[in-house]
């Protein structure tokens, strides 16, 4: 169980599982001004950054759009997007500053922001819109005028930059992975955490130290597992799919998914993350900082 | 038995009144069973009805009635509104009446395209033969009960500064009262009663001061807005509402002190505007945790002495129990998971820890944002004693720097984690009953029944019935995202179940006798 509980700690949780079950594309941020890496390659290198700790990306391809359609897209914007993005795309209560985002620096004409207004992202909270296509080209028009607005300005509304993050003591944030912190039983620096600073930095890095989910900075490794013993007495394991008051479901080795009434049968989930979620009550702000420091030391 | 048919023969009156006059005001004061005319359903906030046609007993045998598509992809957050039979729900620029009978749509008004932000909205209010609809532009708007024409449209607050509407009115004899939304600017927070008949402004209450007002006694915050609907009391004359947050909402060194009336508990006085009293469940809020959430009036014992109380289940994680006459604090105890203060005050106030206010290198604080619950409403149990709310226990990183600024947000935060769990707490101690897991972020509020059920919803799209001793499941329906606070009444001698389940609108009840 202990290797189990290894392979998947500072992993995903039952939420990312269901992110899987959305094809809403996922956040592949990335910084600097260097094309956009494929999706696959989402988890490592730059392409896991906050978009709020560095230096927006660059829009990959100026776009010119008529004033007239950027003024229809404010409206749009403004009343079905403006709460949780801003009412200048920059970030509201909820929403990311899009003008950072990376999605819409990828975007050519909606051909990457379209799908994502289309299909929401449920995992995140974002709902599915129903827009007409001319309102969903407007919406495009307004997001990459606020971009190019952004570019042209210094600083962030909403940011929180790296060098605010640097208040932590390495040491003391080492003795408290290896003791009070308990981070030990389940990590270490050349395991799984090798080079973890190389591969993320900044508010990414403090977000999954505090809890690993797939929507910050890149996908989510490796799920939550169950294992489910029927009535008949034969138990059946794999990846948590689902779970609610009322079904239990798996997806098992062949990629199946199946599913069961909970009250029919005996399951046991091992879910690792359960470990991250008890600690937020544990940890100081000290704590946390110095936690942060250490895994900085992680290159 | 015998309160079954005298339930009917109070139905079968009241319907013949209401049916020939519109919705008399008067009627709100004591709700007949075939109605839910007010967005609580009464005008205590209980959310708690004394139908008793849906028992534990038979509650398994639930059926679809009917189901209603909205055809839009947006939740149904509102409550829907019964009277004279007729169904009104809302979203966004959108009211449709439909047959509470058969979902039968009559009419759909739809406002015309604005700026304002399309994130929610509660419901409608009825009087006489009008129909009410806060709008995203903030207007309130008047329509003809029958036919969904507009009457008149007047403007609550101008939305080019920044506010919006979601509210519920709140009808009191002759007085409509209206809040409103708007924290991404530094703006006053404003309640505004209008004359349901014409429309015209009667009063403007102010929670924060009016730019360039003197004798602020603020510290310079703004904001404070009241944009849930907001409770009453009869005896007393006083409306129960409370206030959000303050602006700048993360940057708290710009507005010194305990930035009154914002995060408070207020009344005040429904025919003049002026406030009776006030209490601050968040003194000095730096971490966008409103108020606003249902002040709940319930009569009963505290510690042996009958009492006049008010409940609070408040963003900030604390549940508050007030002498509504006087707005004294009986109980202040923590509810859902909160690591922000530093202990309660004299005045049964929570006590701000400076150690957890935002700062550059971010303070992990619970509750996070969303808060220990929010708008969605929670419900009074008289027979148990318990106040029951869908609760969250959960954890954000909150930031400021000089460098956000002293408008709007100035701050960052963002949320960890959180766990969703309905919560039955003994009013007198504050102590939990029951807890029941409901996944990572539910968005019901809650309903219960006489007969001893709670009605509400899961994360995972399940609308559910559990037996009120104890949380124990006894029913429940996949339907899709629940983000209302279902509402029940009778129509032709059944018990209704009315929840909204993503844009679908569902009623459900006992199979028909044979």
């Amino acid at each position: 169980m202990s290797k189990v509980l290894s392979a998947l700690m500072f992993s995903i949780c039952v939420g990312a599982v269901l992110c899987a079950q959305n094809p809403a594309p996922a956040a592949p941020a990335r910084g600097g001004r260097q094309a956009a890496p494929p999706a696959a390659e989402q988890g490592g290198g730059r392409g896991a950054q906050s978009p709020a700790s560095q230096r927006p990306p660059q829009t990959t391809k100026p776009q010119e759009y008529a004033a007239e359609q950027v003024r229809a897209g404010r409206t749009v914007f403004s009343s079905q997007c403006g709460f949780c993005h801003g009412r200048d795309a920059a970030g509201g209560e909820s929403g990311p500053d899009l003008t950072r985002s990376s999605v819409v620096a990828e975007d050519l004409r909606g051909n990457k922001i379209a799908p994502v207004l289309r299909n929401g992202r449920v995992d995140k909270g974002m709902p599915a819109f129903n827009l007409t296509p001319s309102e969903v080209a407007a919406i495009v028009a307004f997001i990459h005028d606020q971009k190019t607005k952004a570019e042209s300005e210094q600083g962030g509304r909403r940011a929180v930059d790296l060098a605010d993050l640097q208040t932590g003591d390495a040491e003391a944030g080492r003795q408290y992975f290896n003791g009070a912190g308990g981070c030990a039983k389940c990590h270490s620096p050349g395991g799984d955490l090798a080079g973890v600073a190389k591969k993320r930095e900044g508010l990414v890095l403090l977000q999954r130290m505090l809890y690993p989910t797939g929507g910050r900075g890149g996908p989510a490794p490796a799920p939550a597992t169950v294992i489910v013993t029927l009535a008949s007495g034969q138990t059946i394991s794999g990846k948590l799919a689902y779970r609610d008051e009322f079904v239990i479901a798996l997806t098992d080795a062949d990629g199946w998914y199946r599913s069961w009434p909970a009250n029919q049968v005996t399951f046991m989930v091992n879910n690792p993350l359960e470990a991250h979620a008890a600690q937020l009550g544990k940890y100081t702000d000290d704590d946390m900082h110095n936690v942060l420091a250490y895994l900085q030391t992680l290159k | 038995m015998k309160g079954i048919v005298l339930r009917v023969a109070v139905l079968l009156v009241s319907c013949g009144t209401v049916a020939a006059q519109g919705l008399d005001p008067a009627t709100l004061l004591e709700p007949p069973a075939d109605s839910w005319p007010m967005y609580h359903g009464d005008y205590s906030g209980q959310r708690h009805s004394s139908l008793g046609q849906i028992t534990p007993a038979n509650v398994h045998q639930l059926t679809l009635a009917w189901a209603f598509q909205t055809g839009q992809t947006t939740q149904i957050k509102a409550t829907p509104i019964l009277a004279n039979g007729i169904l009104y729900i809302t979203t966004p620029d959108n009211v449709w009446a439909l047959d509470a009978r058969s979902a039968h749509q009559l009419w759909r008004y739809t406002y015309p395209t604005n700026q304002g932000f399309h994130i929610g909205h509660r419901g409608a209010a009825v009087y006489k033969e009008s129909v009410y609809l806060t709008t995203p532009d903030a207007h309130l708007v008047s329509l003809n009960a029958k036919d969904g024409k507009v009457k008149w449209d007047a403007v609550i607050a101008d939305s080019k500064k920044g506010y919006w509407s979601t509210n519920a009115p709140l009808l009191i004899r002759d007085h409509l009262i209206v809040g409103v939304s708007g924290d991404f600017d530094n703006l006053p927070g404003i309640l505004r009663s209008f004359d349901p008949e014409t429309g015209k402004p009667q009063w403007t209450f102010y929670s924060t001061p009016p730019l360039g007002a003197p004798d602020s006694i603020s510290g310079g915050a703004t904001g404070g807005q009241m944009w849930m609907t907001g409770t009453y009391d009869p005896a007393l004359n006083l409306l129960y509402v409370g206030t959000g947050n303050p602006t700048p909402t993360l940057n708290g060194k710009m507005r010194p002190g305990d930035n009154p009336w914002t995060c408070s508990i207020l009344a005040v006085n429904p025919d003049s505007g002026k406030l009776a009293w006030g209490f601050q469940a968040s003194p000095h809020d730096t971490h966008d945790w409103d108020a606003a959430e249902v002040p709940v009036l319930v009569d009963g014992n505290f510690n042996g002495m009958p009492r006049k109380m008010l409940m609070q289940a408040s963003r900030n994680g604390y549940f508050f129990v007030l002498d509504r006459t006087d707005g004294k604090s009986l109980l202040t105890v923590p509810f859902a998971t909160a690591n922000w203060t530093s202990g309660v005050d004299k005045d049964g106030r929570p006590i701000p820890s400076v150690a957890k206010e935002p700062a550059r290198d971010g303070r992990l604080i619970a509750p996070d944002e969303a808060g220990g619950t929010n708008y969605r409403s929670p419900s009074f149990d008289p027979r148990t004693g318990l106040f029951i709310v869908s609760a969250r226990d959960a954890y954000g990183i909150y930031f400021y720097k000089p460098e956000h600024g002293a408008y709007g947000w100035a701050g960052a935060d963002y949320g960890v984690y959180g766990n969703g769990v309905l919560r039955a707490i003994d009013y007198q101690s504050g102590k939990v009953r029951w807890n029941h897991e409901l996944g990572t972020g539910a968005g019901a509020g809650v309903l219960t029944t006489d007969s001893g059920l709670v009605f509400t919803g899961d994360a995972s799209g399940n609308v559910m019935a559990l037996r009120t001793s104890d949380g124990t499941t006894l029913w429940h329906s996949a339907i899709g995202s629940v983000g209302t606070s279902p509402v029940t009444y009778e129509l032709d001698r059944r018990q209704y179940l009315v929840v909204g389940g993503g844009g679908v609108l569902y009623a459900f009840t006992l199979p028909a006798n044979k």
